[in-house]
C-alpha cells in the first residue's frame, strides 16, 4: 500500500492485496481521490493495530488471572495431600486415597 | 538402619521453618509420606500447623475474587456489592454447617473457581460474533482449563469429606480470616 510516483511526474496511490496466493496491486488513483483511498487505509491499519494491543493487553490480563487460580489450586491441593497422609491415608497408585494398614504386632 | 531410616533422621533435623520456606522440600517431605516413611508423619503434621502459607492461602483466594469481580463489573458498583453477597451465600452453602478449616478453604476455592468460570464464559459470548477462529479457539482453551479447574475443587472437597472427620487438621486457624 502507498503512493507511486509515475514517469510522467505525480503520485498514483495502489493497493496490495492477496489473492488466491498471489499479490494483486489495485490501482486506486491519483489527486483527492487517491488521498481519501490513503486516509481510509491508514484508519484501518490504526484500527487493527488498536485491536490487536487490545487483544494483547486482555490474553495478559487472562494470564495473569488463570495463574492466581492455578496457584490457589495448587497450594490447596497441597494442603489438602499433606492433611491425608498426615491423617494416615495413602494414595493408591495415584488415584485412589485409602487408610494406611497398620503393621501387625509382632512384626 | 536401613537407607530409607537413615535418610529420615538426617532429613527430620531440618527445622520447620525451613521447610516453610522451602516448597521443593515440602513436596519431598509429602512425597517421603506418600513412600510409607512414618518418620517424616510427625514433621508432616508439624508443618502443618505451623504453615503461615496456609493462611495466606485464604488472602490469595479473596485477592483473586476481588479482581476477577472487578474485570466483571467495572464500573457497576451494584453489581460490585451484589456478586460478593451471592459468593458469601455459595460459599456457606457449600462449606456446610460448622465446616473443618480445611474443608471453609476448600470452598472459597470452589467458590472462586466457580467465578473464574463464569467470567470466561461471559467474555466469550459478549464477544462471540467479532472473535476469529483463532480468537475462539484461545477462549475456547481457557474455558476448558477454568471448568477443569472447577471440577478439581469439587473432587478435593467430596474427597476430604469422604475421608470424614479423621482430616482434621489444624492449619493456623487462628490466622485464617473466612469471614464475609
Amino acid at each position: 500500500m502507498g503512493w507511486e510516483s509515475r514517469q510522467r511526474g505525480g503520485l498514483y496511490y495502489t493497493r496490495s492485496r492477496k489473492e488466491n496466493g498471489r499479490v494483486v496491486r489495485e490501482y486506486v488513483g491519483s489527486g483527492v481521490l487517491g488521498r481519501i483511498a490513503a486516509l481510509e487505509d491508514e484508519h484501518e491499519r490504526r484500527r487493527r493495530e488498536e485491536q490487536a494491543a487490545y487483544w494483547r493487553e486482555e490474553q495478559q490480563d487472562h494470564d495473569a488471572l488463570q495463574g492466581a487460580v492455578e496457584e490457589l489450586s495448587e497450594a490447596s491441593d497441597f494442603l489438602v495431600r499433606a492433611a491425608l497422609l498426615a491423617s494416615g491415608y495413602r494414595q493408591h497408585n495415584r488415584g485412589e486415597w485409602r487408610l494406611r494398614r497398620e503393621p501387625k504386632k509382632g512384626q | 538402619m536401613s537407607p530409607r531410616k537413615a535418610n529420615s533422621a538426617t532429613k527430620h533435623e531440618e527445622s520447620t521453618s525451613e521447610l516453610i520456606e522451602d516448597r521443593g522440600k515440602l513436596m519431598a517431605l509429602i512425597d517421603r509420606a506418600q513412600d510409607g516413611d512414618e518418620e517424616a508423619l510427625p514433621l508432616l503434621r508439624k508443618v502443618l500447623d505451623e504453615e503461615p502459607r496456609v493462611a495466606r492461602i485464604v488472602d490469595l483466594a479473596r485477592n483473586v475474587e476481588r479482581s476477577i469481580i472487578e474485570k466483571m463489573t467495572g464500573d457497576d458498583v451494584f453489581t460490585q456489592e451484589a456478586i460478593p453477597r451471592n459468593l458469601k451465600a455459595m460459599r456457606r452453602e457449600i462449606a456446610g454447617e460448622k465446616p473443618a478449616p480445611l474443608e471453609r478453604l476448600l470452598a472459597e476455592r470452589i467458590t472462586v473457581c466457580w467465578l473464574e468460570l463464569q467470567y470466561f464464559h461471559a467474555i466469550y459470548t459478549q464477544n462471540l460474533h467479532n472473535l476469529s477462529i483463532t480468537q475462539s479457539d484461545y477462549h475456547q482453551r481457557r474455558i476448558d482449563k477454568a471448568h477443569r479447574r472447577y471440577l478439581s475443587s469439587i473432587k478435593a472437597l467430596a474427597q476430604i469429606r469422604k475421608m470424614g472427620p479423621a482430616v482434621q487438621i489444624n492449619i493456623a486457624e487462628k490466622q485464617i480470616n473466612t469471614s464475609g
